[in-house]
């Protein structure tokens, strides 16, 4: 087999725990060179086709695997999250765990570490704490990690999802001027600006392959499912009034010079950064709000300082919610975390959605939620079963459920299908024409809203 | 730069199994508290050193916190269980401080990756399982944010802790601990598919970045540990 071709026959994979295959009999063959976009909705397949690339299927990753996978020469993995691949506390050290891994002399080591360093313009020294980058650079130390093997495929798992496009472009401008002529496996939903990179498109479908071909061919075709260059945004999901109508009092806070500072405390000495400096921002009932930015400028601060989950430095937000008992809190406040799982905390997808309400004392058509949002069918599965679209959703419905005033959304839209997106729209949508004060941090310049606020380093641009 | 920030630094950078040491030392220091004079002069040398080479005071104080609970413990039950006797109760107390209070500090400024390097390089360990070990060491960091993140949904949801209620808080707290755990086990799943991607999983010879030296400062610092364990057999000695 030559280096850098790749070769799945008949693949099968049902994950511990599931009751249907996530992939069925897959058939896919890529040729040394080539560059694949590998496309497909919420919960088609697309991370169990590269796992099992990476050999993880059956292995690291329990559940019954058929079929044969079979990968010429080395590969390396760009994980969605670059904190999950950080393995030391210095970046020189963490790109040097592949070539260690290698066996490889120290001199070659530190030579590779070196080159993959500066080949995705990481300006800093060896010693650079690994905690101390940002989200884009992290990606970037992550694609050093990979490039200091010598991988003759290249594997990369939705790169640039968790990032605002200006930092996205410039790590696929990284991914792009390392690549070379190794062989291309990339995962992306919003995958437009990869088009002009890759000469193949192959879009999953249930298991299986609904698509293989050319990027011309695949852009005369028509998925529903997929964001398509030059489709407009998704339909927002029609909800009825009754679901998302505030239970109770609608508050809207209003930020007056809010100075936000985090401290990390670490055992070597304490990081204080100033996360929010001098905003002022409001919320307004029955309107959307949009927390803009560039990744990491503070925007998801902001939003929680908003929501009563941080306490304001200086400056002032009224009315204060951070004073209040956690169950006043969710009389007024719904709140959906950028990750999702952050948000369960029950066993079963119907429980999540009544917990919040039955605390407060509220009635609650959970069944009538459920429905709206596609999730019907999976009442009585564990919330950590789903896709991440459906736990998206779930999220939305666990924070929101109990019909609250405020209405709080972290990224919502991060890495999602048209459906989930469709639901994040609708459903603030829905929520604001019923009167409730409405708010999210995002970068998606498509989701409808009745202001933006361009958070900048802390600020207000 | 003044002398107790040379130390500092020094104390920081300094080698992990030097640092361990002291830890040890502690331990065969502590056999030789027998009376309430030896104990105070042994941890008040304890205390002067930490106040010294530590950069912040508040995990010393918690360590210490933890110790004295402990400490605590172990009076009251010698107290208890030997005739009442408040001095030799008070000896095992304090005993329980010398043994566990500078270990327990020590360890918090080991560097994961240098830890590695000396217990592979140096006490010869499977290079495997020092890998893994290093980097569950590093995901640790993670923690706090997560505890952060499951914290505010829980407080938004009307299910965040409420401490006029104890049955009430303990309950939170469980359920607190349980989601980090099933957070630590989902984020150590794929940290272990990203360390495999990046050929982990075919490692056979692996090599080390770094080497596993001793310099100066170390010496200096599993010196120092010495001394420190020292104190107490000196004074049993004397006295």
């Amino acid at each position: 087999m030559r280096p850098g071709e790749v070769r799945v026959s008949g693949l099968s994979w049902t994950p511990l725990g599931r009751r249907s295959p996530v992939l069925i009999g897959l058939d896919l063959n890529v040729q040394p060179g080539e560059r694949v976009l590998l496309l497909g909705a919420s919960g088609a397949g697309k991370s169990s086709v590269l796992h099992a690339l990476t050999g993880a299927l059956g292995g690291t990753i329990a559940g019954t695997l058929d079929g044969a996978v079979s990968v010429g020469g080395r590969l390396g993995l760009l994980p969605q999250d670059p904190t999950d691949s950080v393995v030391a506390d210095r970046i020189g050290r963490d790109v040097a765990f592949g070539p260690e891994n290698l066996g490889l002399g120290r001199a070659e080591i530190w030579h590779r570490v070196d080159a993959a360093l500066a080949a995705v313009g990481l300006p800093y020294g060896r010693d650079h704490p690994t905690v101390a980058l940002s989200g884009g650079e992290q990606q970037r130390l992550a694609l050093a990690g990979v490039l200091a093997l010598g991988p003759d495929v290249m594997v990369l798992d939705e790169p640039t999802s968790m990032l605002d496009p200006v930092t996205a472009a410039v790590v696929r401008d990284a991914v792009v001027g390392v690549l070379g002529d190794r062989t291309l496996v990339v995962v992306e939903h919003r995958f437009e600006p990869w088009l002009d990179h890759v000469d193949r498109v192959v879009v999953l479908e249930s298991g299986g392959i609904a698509f293989d071909g050319s990027v011309d061919h695949f852009l005369r075709g028509a998925f529903p499912a997929l964001w398509m260059p030059g489709a407009t945004v998704p339909e927002p999901l029609a909800v009825e009034g009754r679901l998302v109508a505030p239970a109770g009092e609608v508050v809207a806070p209003v930020a007056e010079a809010l100075v936000v500072d985090l401290v990390t405390r670490l055992l070597r000495g304490t990081q204080r950064t100033r996360a929010i400096d001098g905003l002022d921002v409001a919320t307004v009932p029955g309107r959307r709000l949009a927390l803009t930015g560039a990744s990491g400028a503070g925007k998801s601060t902001a939003l929680a300082a908003l929501a009563g989950l941080v306490r304001p430095t200086a400056g002032s937000v009224t009315p204060d919610l951070s004073r209040l008992r956690s169950r006043d809190l969710a009389a007024v406040l719904g709140w959906v975390p950028q990750n999702p799982e952050h948000a369960f905390v029950t066993t079963s997808v119907r429980d999540e959605v009544a917990v919040s309400a039955a605390r407060l004392g509220r009635v609650v058509d959970v069944d009538g939620v459920l429905a709206a949002l596609g999730l019907d069918s999976l009442a009585s599965a564990h919330p950590f079963r789903l896709s991440g679209g459906e736990q998206r959703r779930l999220a939305l419905a666990a924070g929101l459920a109990h019909r609250p005033g405020l209405v709080m959304l972290d990224e919502p839209t991060v890495g999602q299908d048209r459906r989930t997106w469709a639901a994040v729209a609708g459903w603030i949508g829905a929520a604001a024409d019923a009167g409730a004060a409405v708010a999210v941090s995002t970068h998606d310049a498509d989701l409808p809203v009745d202001a933006v606020v361009e958070i900048v380093a802390g600020g207000r641009s | 730069m003044s002398a107790a920030r040379l130390v500092r630094g020094a104390f920081l950078r300094s080698n992990p199994l030097a640092l361990l040491s002291v830890g040890l030392w502690s331990l065969v220091g502590g056999l030789f508290v027998t009376d309430l004079d030896i104990g105070v002069v042994a941890l008040s040398a304890y205390l002067v050193v930490v106040a010294l080479v530590a950069p912040t005071w508040r995990y010393p104080l918690l360590c210490l916190a933890f110790a004295l609970v402990a400490g605590a413990t172990v009076t009251y039950s010698t107290w208890r269980g030997n005739g009442q006797e408040l001095d030799a109760a008070l000896v095992q107390g304090v005993r329980v401080l010398v043994v566990a209070w500078p270990g327990s500090v020590a360890i918090g400024y080991l560097d994961p990756a240098r830890l590695g390097d000396h217990l592979a390089q140096g006490l010869r360990l499977p290079a495997r399982f020092v890998a893994a070990f290093v980097a569950a060491l590093q995901r640790l960091t993670t923690l706090a944010h997560a505890w952060t993140q499951l914290d505010r949904s829980r407080r938004a949801r009307g299910l965040g802790p409420e401490w006029r209620h104890p049955v009430a808080a303990v309950r939170w707290g469980l359920s607190m601990a349980f989601a980090l755990l099933v957070h630590a086990l989902r984020g150590a799943g794929r940290t272990a598919v990203a360390m495999d991607a990046r050929g982990f999983a075919t490692a056979q010879d692996r090599t080390w970045a770094e080497s596993a030296d001793w310099s100066r400062t170390d010496v200096a610092v599993a010196v120092g540990g010495l001394l420190l364990g020292l104190v107490a057999p000196t004074v049993w000695a004397v006295t």
